[in-house]
């Protein structure tokens, strides 16, 4: 059986808003810090601490690739991951506005669509985020993890309310 | 990069301790160590008993003094500091 | 050359805005941050004005470091003539601002003369303009900045506001940003009211070149895994800062009841493990924020629980950040609170009006004290019970000062030398200030080395400016040695142990030179020598400055370049009158560090009192170490050495 590749995760109770992540993105892509030129962005609703991660999900039937009028976005499967061929890519932005995550950008300055690229493999938003807000998993485990996460709140909130009614 | 030697706080950093603490009496700060679950921890050298709380696993720290005790050493501390102040 | 910023020179009463690159010299002397913003204060400041009249000059700047990827470097600093002490005002906040206002263009805006109507101040890719800031004056702090954001549609702009107290000129209302980060001292808030400048909202998409891109990668993660790794910083990750608090209480270096005591006993609500359960409760497992590219992620959310207080305060439910350990000093220790109610409502209301968490609370306390010995009357506080340990008294008190209602409101709303002449009757001599401004919440009697810490400090009473924190630590000889002879030498005696006076000039030199080289990094101080002894600085920055500006700067010439910088501070404290043993401007302690013995704590703490004449011996060996006179004027040869002869050079 051929492995997995693996695939990023976002935690988004965890992610503390700092932001770390996008400045690497930018640096690792860019050579500079910029915000508008990161493929990761926080979301935020500061008044109430709520930072949600977006990024690219790296659709299996991905919109962009099925509305890019010139074919210039293609899976590629090695690293699981949605990729722009710059030499076809005509700057239409279609793939901007059909992504249902809003994880295709437009960078205003060199005008051109940029999307996250799993950094070939070891993305540097993983790397730096030590609370792993984002995560770089095995596919296949990804679901693992949250259903023990889940059942384990849903154990916690059981013995709660065994406790109130205890009480009661 | 990788040829860049280690700098000095780098270098000192090289002797931080994990998993004990410091017995907060400023003049004690005697190096401490608590079980998992362990409530409360008595310095040994000076008598100060501390209340422990835990990071994380592996990683406890002083959470408070333990209050009464805390109260008793002091009292004690100010009724020598009188007695010796009228001893002079 | 990838280190090419710009300083703007905006004249409210005018409408003029002038634009100016940093020319690399002049970098290189005053590297950024505070030290840039010294420069330009002493620049464009004339002696003896009005702080709160249209003279006074207000600087915002931000870190060399601003907006590139090195650890945190978040912080934003704000001067100006302090309305609180007629001296040097100066204050730094974390946040996102300092990035959005190096994306937007700008690493250091002048605000000359005063705006005819409340203003604001919109900064967007390298364009500036003057708004009109009527759809928010009157708000707070946090309503200030939702509304600009829905106004422009925006939700990525960020702020430098002043909330209600800085527009009532309250002398000690903060700058802040986002919902509580707050560049608290010297009442620079007063003086952005004053100019009728509500605040300056920042939004860019420019470029921030990194030098050397891959290699700045590497090297920063290895700079944040210095940081991260530290014990101090994981405990504050998980417990935020209230575990200094903790810590210090602890042994009895909290004063408490004003000056009474030192300890906070049986304070077990407002201890930080209990704090964490509540915004654990109200915000969720994961319940820490950061500012800008920070690892550490001190700041809790939490929301205010039901309790009898909060209700009759209306804020039950509101959502803040914090509490930080100031807030524990100010609104527990020394106003002798130990509920956790009191504690999370005073720290929401001051984020609100934006006001100074130290310098309310020790207002409030030291007129808690005068209360107690009969110095004020329940006449002269409009019925107001002020005993000890009265939360609903803080509450109350923090609403009238904010709106200086009430005569003893108006007059605590003066700081802490004024609200004494106005009150009269001896009360002076109960303050616990330096230079005008009200100390924090630590009680220094057994401390010697951070008692010259507060004494000497360019701002007035204050920890951040230079204070030897690890000196609690008990550290090897050996290890004091490395670290304190990094990157000069030192030949000199230290002692380990905290009570001695032996070294401590030296160490308190040398935290100057460092806070004042982090501030002007723009990196914040938890990631420097400050409370964990192995965190990065003089030879790290010299690194994290190269990889990410490509600026080549020396351990060696960043230390000086931050003596230079402390000694500009100084040098603006000279024109405003600074007189080493002057009680309201001088390098002194209040009597009572000299006089009243400690009587909580641990055993050692005992009685303990900051020795006069030691004192004078430590500060004239600090004089020493800065090249400065007996009288703590720097002598003509130091004034040489550190290339200020010609200063001011107006250069920018």
């Amino acid at each position: 059986m051929e492995a997995m590749a693996k695939t990023l995760v976002v935690n988004q109770e965890r992610c503390t808003g700092c932001r770390l992540c996008e400045s690497v993105c930018a640096v690792k892509h860019d050579g500079v810090v910029n915000p508008m030129r990161a493929r990761i962005k926080i979301e935020k609703w500061e008044h109430e601490g709520l930072y949600v991660p977006m990024i690219c999900q790296h659709c299996q039937d991905a919109p962009c690739m099925n509305v890019c009028p010139v074919k210039a976005i293609s899976r590629d499967e090695a690293l699981a991951r949605v990729m722009v061929d710059y030499n076809t890519c005509i700057g239409c932005r279609s793939c901007v506005a059909v992504c249902p995550f809003g994880a295709m950008n437009f960078n205003t300055i060199d005008k051109k669509v940029i999307k996250c690229d799993l950094c070939d493999g070891e993305p540097q938003c993983v790397r730096f985020c030590d609370i792993k807000a984002v995560d770089y998993v095995d596919a296949a485990k990804v679901s693992i993890s949250k259903k023990r996460d889940a059942a384990l709140r849903m154990t916690s909130a059981q013995k709660k309310a065994t406790e109130l009614e205890a009480e009661m | 990069m990788a040829e860049e030697k280690l700098s000095t706080q780098e270098a000192v950093a090289q002797t931080r301790t994990y998993g004990q603490f410091r017995c907060l009496n400023p003049s004690c700060t005697s190096r401490l160590s608590a079980q998992p679950g362990q409530a409360t921890v008595k310095c040994a050298k000076c008598g100060s008993e501390w209340r422990i709380a835990w990071v994380k696993a592996g990683f406890p720290r002083v959470r408070g003094p333990v209050w009464e005790t805390s109260e008793r050493l002091a009292d004690e501390a100010m009724a020598k500091k009188m007695a010796e102040k009228e001893g002079k | 050359m990838a280190l090419n910023r710009k300083v703007a020179i905006i004249n409210l009463t005018t409408g003029q805005i002038e634009s100016k690159p940093i020319p690399i010299d002049v970098r290189k002397k005053f590297l950024g941050g505070r030290g840039m913003n010294a420069y330009l204060l002493y620049n464009y400041l004339k002696p003896g004005v009005d702080p709160l009249g249209p003279d006074n000059v207000l600087v915002i700047g931000i870190g060399m470091l601003a907006a590139t990827m090195a650890s945190a470097t978040s912080r934003t600093d704000v001067m100006g003539k302090s309305p609180l002490t007629d001296m040097i005002g100066s204050t730094n906040m974390g946040g996102f601002f300092a990035a959005e206002l190096a994306l937007a263009g700008y690493h250091h805006l002048v605000f000359l003369g005063k705006a005819e109507k409340p203003s604001y101040l919109w900064v967007h890719n390298g364009e500036i303009e003057i708004r009109d800031a009527a759809s928010v004056w009157g708000k707070s702090v946090t309503d200030t900045q939702w509304t600009i954001r829905k106004e422009m549609g925006d939700e990525d702009i960020k702020f430098a506001v002043c909330g209600p107290a800085g527009e009532n000129l309250v002398r000690y209302a903060n700058v802040m940003t986002g919902i509580k980060n707050s560049a608290g001292r010297t009442g620079m808030g007063a003086v952005m009211g004053s100019k009728n400048l509500k605040c300056v909202a920042a939004r860019g998409t420019l470029d921030i070149k990194i030098a050397h891109p891959t290699q700045a990668l590497e090297y920063n993660k290895r700079f944040i895994d210095l940081i991260t790794s530290a014990k101090v910083n994981q405990t504050m990750g998980t417990l935020g800062t209230p575990f200094i608090w903790g810590a210090t209480n602890s042994w009895g270096g909290c004063r408490t009841n004003n000056f009474q005591y030192n300890q906070l006993r049986y304070a077990d609500d407002i201890e930080p493990e209990h704090l964490d359960e509540i915004s654990k409760e109200t915000c969720g497992e994961y319940n820490m924020t950061a500012c800008f590219n920070c690892q550490v992620h001190c700041r809790a959310k939490y929301k205010i629980p039901q309790s009898p207080l909060a209700e009759k305060f209306g804020l039950v439910g509101k959502y803040d950040e914090g509490p930080e350990y100031t807030s524990q000093g100010g609104f527990c220790c020394e106003v002798g609170c130990t509920d956790a109610a009191t504690l999370l409502c005073a720290n929401h209301l001051v984020d609100q009006y934006g006001v100074d968490n130290l310098e309310i609370g020790s207002m409030i306390a030291w007129a808690m004290e005068l209360y107690d010995y009969g110095i004020l009357t329940s006449k002269d506080t409009d019925g107001v019970d002020l005993r000890f340990g009265n939360g609903e008294a803080v509450l109350e008190m923090i609403h009238r000062i904010c709106q200086k209602k009430t005569w003893l409101g108006q007059a605590l709303a003066e700081g802490p030398i004024r609200a004494a002449q106005k009150i009269g009757r001896d009360s002076e001599k109960y303050l616990i200030h330096v230079k005008g401004m009200s100390n924090l919440h630590s009680d220094e009697r057994a401390t010697p080395g951070l008692a010259l810490n507060i004494a000497v400090s360019s701002r007035g009473s204050d920890h951040l400016r230079s204070r030897p924190a690890i000196d609690l630590y008990h550290l090897p000889k050996d290890v004091m040695k490395r670290i304190y002879s990094s990157p000069v030498p030192f030949e000199g005696e230290l002692s380990s142990d905290h009570r001695s006076y032996e070294g401590k000039a030296w160490q308190v030199f040398w935290q100057e030179n460092c806070f004042m080289g982090v501030d002007c990094m723009g990196i914040c101080k938890y990631h420097t020598t400050f409370l964990g002894a192995t965190l990065p600085n003089f030879e790290d920055w010299a690194r994290v400055v190269n990889y990410n500006t490509g600026l080549e700067l020396t351990p060696t010439e960043i230390w000086t370049a931050a003596e230079r910088c402390n000694m500009l501070e100084k040098l603006v404290n000279i024109r405003e009158g600074f007189k080493r043993d002057d009680p309201h401007k001088g390098d002194v302690l209040a009597d009572r560090y000299h006089n009243e013995p400690a009587k909580r704590g641990a055993p050692d703490v005992i009685g303990a009192t900051i020795d006069r004449e030691k004192f004078k011996g430590m500060r004239a060996e600090f004089y020493k170490h800065k090249g400065c006179d007996e009288n703590g004027i720097p002598t003509p040869e130091t004034i040489k050495r550190l290339g200020l002869e010609n200063e001011p050079s107006h250069l920018l």
